[in-house]
């Protein structure tokens, strides 16, 4: 057992390997992340650089996830696109849906675009509910692994992670 | 030393088993033209995420793993150092093929010729970096870098274009992904 559900649920969904960048929302999730053996997590610098580390962990062998803010989906674009999509290269992702009207400024304008962002590229996505970890975790390595493609779990502020 | 023989040195001083992540654009193809192997990751875009890659790869495998990278490229992508020299996989072998500029667009100046990559690497917590800007010592270069402790970053200058631009790697994408997965599964 981890700090966190969210995690622990993704590691019995098969999940090896997680990279990714903190967001206050995800707190919990990092916690447990932090708790993981150093060659099952990479604190990345920048979104980008975790989806790419994830790649690489899975051209490795590995089941990988990346988790970020919104945010950083702007970041990732061009790897998302170019190795995950075009290499066909499984990646579930766990990204933290920032942007509400009550939310701070600088989260609007990008994280109130976020579902049209992800359906503009055609990466499948779902909104996470309060108390269906298990079912959300089988979901995400599921859908991103029938496809061979990036999946997204968007997880809200009142979701417990 | 061109690029193209810088990149046809280091594939000949390799062992079979070692993992290598070749950069997008010349020095994929250029990987590809001198020896093809399933064990070489050739990217085709994602500039800037070598360092990235060859890092999840070296988290999860024993072998070691060589970045064939460029200047632009790495400075694209700075923060891969600091995630690499952070979590110093003892298995990570970086090697940039310095031309000081953007070959494949036109030959721009890139900052690389300002910036020391090396000292870069070792301040990022890399366990070994050196520049060798002479060609005749590129063999011996090479050498130390992958004799050193790593990870281990060698900042090799080339210089030129080879005559014969190399192909592209006539394999689809999802191919090459394909491949590499399966070859390292299959170990």
């Amino acid at each position: 057992m981890s700090a966190s559900h969210r995690l622990d649920a993704l590691l019995e969904a098969g999940v090896e390997f997680v990279a990714g960048v903190p967001c206050s929302y995800l707190k919990k999730f990092f916690a447990g992340c932090a708790q993981l053996p150093p060659s099952a997590f990479l604190p990345a610098v920048r979104e980008d650089h975790a989806v790419a580390a994830c790649a690489g962990a899975w051209l490795g062998g590995r089941r990988t996830l990346a988790a970020m803010q919104n945010s950083g989906l702007g970041y990732c674009l061009e790897v998302l696109t170019s190795l995950h999509l075009m290499y066909r290269v499984p990646l579930p992702m766990i990204v933290s849906d920032r942007g509400a009207p009550a939310d701070y400024e600088e989260h609007r304008i990008l994280g109130q675009r976020t579902r049209q962002l992800l359906d503009l590229f055609g990466i499948p996505w779902r909104e996470a509910r309060p108390g269906q970890h298990e079912a959300e975790a089988r979901w995400l390595v599921e859908a991103s692994e029938r496809e061979r493609t990036a999946a997204v779990l968007l997880v809200g502020k009142e979701v417990d992670v | 030393m061109t690029r193209a023989e810088a990149v046809a040195l280091a594939l000949s001083l390799l062992a079979d088993e070692d993992v290598v992540v070749a950069a997008d654009g010349a020095i994929s193809r250029e990987a590809y033209r001198a020896l093809d192997r399933p064990r070489t990751f050739y990217m085709l875009g994602s500039m800037g995420q070598v360092a990235s890659i060859a890092l999840g790869l070296a988290m999860t495998r024993p072998e070691r793993v060589i970045a064939l990278d460029g200047d632009g490229n790495l400075l694209m992508g700075f923060g891969g150092l600091a995630m690499v020299g952070g979590i110093k996989p003892a298995n990570l072998y970086h090697l940039v093929l310095d031309n000081g500029c953007y070959a494949t667009t036109g030959g721009q100046p890139a900052l690389s010729q300002k910036v020391d990559l090396a000292s870069a690497a070792v301040g990022s917590g890399y366990a070994w970096g050196r520049r060798c800007f002479s060609g005749d010592r590129a063999r011996d270069a090479m050498e130390s870098w992958l004799a050193a402790k790593g990870p281990a970053l060698l900042d090799l200058e080339v210089t030129g274009e080879d005559p014969e631009p190399a192909p592209r790697v006539p394999m689809t994408p999802e191919e090459m992904a394909t491949r590499t997965r399966a070859a390292l599964a299959s170990a």
